[in-house]
């Protein structure tokens, strides 16, 4: 058992350095010169100037700012808009992702506050872009009433009328889902899950690089066993991420 | 008959006379008729094409970690506090992030004074907390620490709701803070945190906005 383990630790340590070893992309300045700034923000001072035709080492990056290594090993933060004008050795541009376009990005993840029949709501939400106009969402949230707290699950679709409209633009969608009812006051409620459909309508639009808005409006149908269907409304208003 | 034989040969001679003049001193005229199909004209390169791979730039915008301080429950005293942090910095100034934490309320001072009287049963005094937020790097800046070091940093403000679980009951509270992040090194930051929770609540008799605030202190990593 013992020789086991010597040899599993041996093959832990032997690891490392392969870890180590990680290609890093190396961009040539074609600038006059490259800054680089002490912290990844605008107001951090400028501590190395890298100048033209000298390799720069990009070892990660913080939002818009990339951590670089310049040739005699001084390390700092360079702007995005600043990095994407270096080349390759090969002379083509550097790899430099641009923003994701807000018309035809594939993934959004956003969180927000509503209002469902009269209870605070807080709504998280998953998107995925089948084209640029259809998406799949997928919609965990949480009613908080004083009666009982609901959480609801829910998938559905979502087609966006004129997705190249960035600062304003309608949506409509429809889904189903399911609800969990913890109830907070007795008596306790005739079911605890049931299942719904909703329709929605909504208006998104964009704020800035990879950060936009959204508000929808939902009219679910919950499917009780009772005579009649419970239909409860819902407004939202919530802030995502684009990728 | 003769003029179109001289003119085949004349054809021939010419031929091999452009032979003659490219492939310098090596050809006769007798192979030169065969050469055309034979030899390929166009040298084919022997290069085997060197797929590059430009390696990919590692995003460290996630920010993971731990936190603990105390927790002033309004009416219960104030009591330890641990709790879990993620973050997703979406620019320089925004970040968005969430909270997971849970404390252990004490006794009322209606409870010391009575203690036949309890408000609040032994389970229902565990209280857990999921906090939805967005924050804003109000003042970035650097640390100094004597005359060799500085350390980023940036106070920062947060807003955000999120669901307070509290004497067997889920409520929806609202949250204002304020912190402050040091970056120990580019991929460690300590935090300082003040954070106020307000929710609404009946259990003291009548229905009020309570105000429970948490100082506590925290580790991340960014990844």
């Amino acid at each position: 058992m013992r020789p086991l383990l010597a040899l599993l630790l041996l093959q832990a340590f032997s690891v490392t350095p392969v870890h180590a070893k990680e290609q890093l992309l190396e961009v040539v300045v074609a600038e006059p010169y490259l800054e680089m700034h002490s912290g990844p923000g605008r107001g951090y001072p400028v501590v190395y100037v890298v100048g033209r035709d000298e390799v720069v080492t990009v070892l990660y990056s913080r939002t818009d700012w990339y951590k670089v290594r310049a040739p005699r090993g001084q390390e700092g933060w360079a702007r995005r808009s600043e990095l994407a004008l270096t080349k390759l050795a090969s002379g083509e541009p550097a790899p430099i992702p641009p923003y994701p376009d807000f018309a035809t990005h594939r993934w959004e993840i956003g969180a927000g506050y509503g209002v469902f029949n009269h209870q605070n709501l807080v709504t998280t939400w998953g998107d995925f872009g089948l084209t640029d106009s259809l998406d799949v969402e997928f919609v965990l949230q949480q009613a908080l009433g004083t009666i009982d707290n609901r959480y609801i699950a829910s998938l559905g679709m979502r087609h966006t009328f004129i997705p190249e409209w960035r600062w304003f633009s309608p949506t409509a969608g429809l889904g189903f889902g399911y609800q969990y009812i913890d109830d907070k006051v007795p008596p306790k409620p005739l079911q605890t899950s049931n299942q719904l459909a909703y329709v929605s309508l909504g208006v998104r639009g964009f704020i800035t690089r990879r950060f936009m808005w959204r508000a929808d409006w939902r009219k679910y149908v919950v499917f009780t066993n009772q005579n009649q269907n419970e239909e409860p409304e819902e407004w939202k208003f919530g802030l995502a991420v684009f990728f | 008959m003769e003029i179109r034989l001289s003119s085949v040969l004349l054809a021939a001679a010419l031929l091999s006379g452009c032979g003659w003049f490219h492939r310098g001193e090596k050809a006769p005229a007798a192979v030169v008729a065969e050469e055309p199909q034979g030899e390929p004209s166009i040298i084919e390169p022997q290069v085997n094409r060197r797929a590059v791979k430009t390696p990919k730039i590692k995003a460290k915008d996630f920010e993971l970690g731990g936190y603990f301080g105390a927790l002033s429950i309004q009416d219960f005293g104030t009591n330890p506090i641990y709790g879990v942090r993620a973050a997703y910095h979406v620019s320089e100034d925004v970040f968005l992030e969430g909270f997971l934490a849970r404390s252990k309320a004490g006794t009322t001072s209606l409870e010391d004074v009575f203690p036949a009287i309890t408000v609040v049963s032994d389970s229902g005094r565990r209280l857990t907390y999921y906090d939805l937020d967005v924050g804003y790097n109000v003042l970035p800046g650097e640390i100094f620490l004597g005359r060799g070091h500085a350390f980023n940093s940036a106070l920062y403000v947060t807003v955000g709701m999120g669901d307070v679980k509290f004497a067997d009951k889920d409520r929806f509270a609202l949250n204002f803070g304020m912190g402050e992040r040091l970056l120990i090194t580019d991929w460690l930051a300590m935090h300082l945190d003040v954070r106020d929770h307000v929710f609404e609540t009946d259990l003291t008799g009548r229905t009020k906005n309570v105000h429970n605030i948490e100082a506590t202190l925290g580790l991340t990593f960014f990844y």
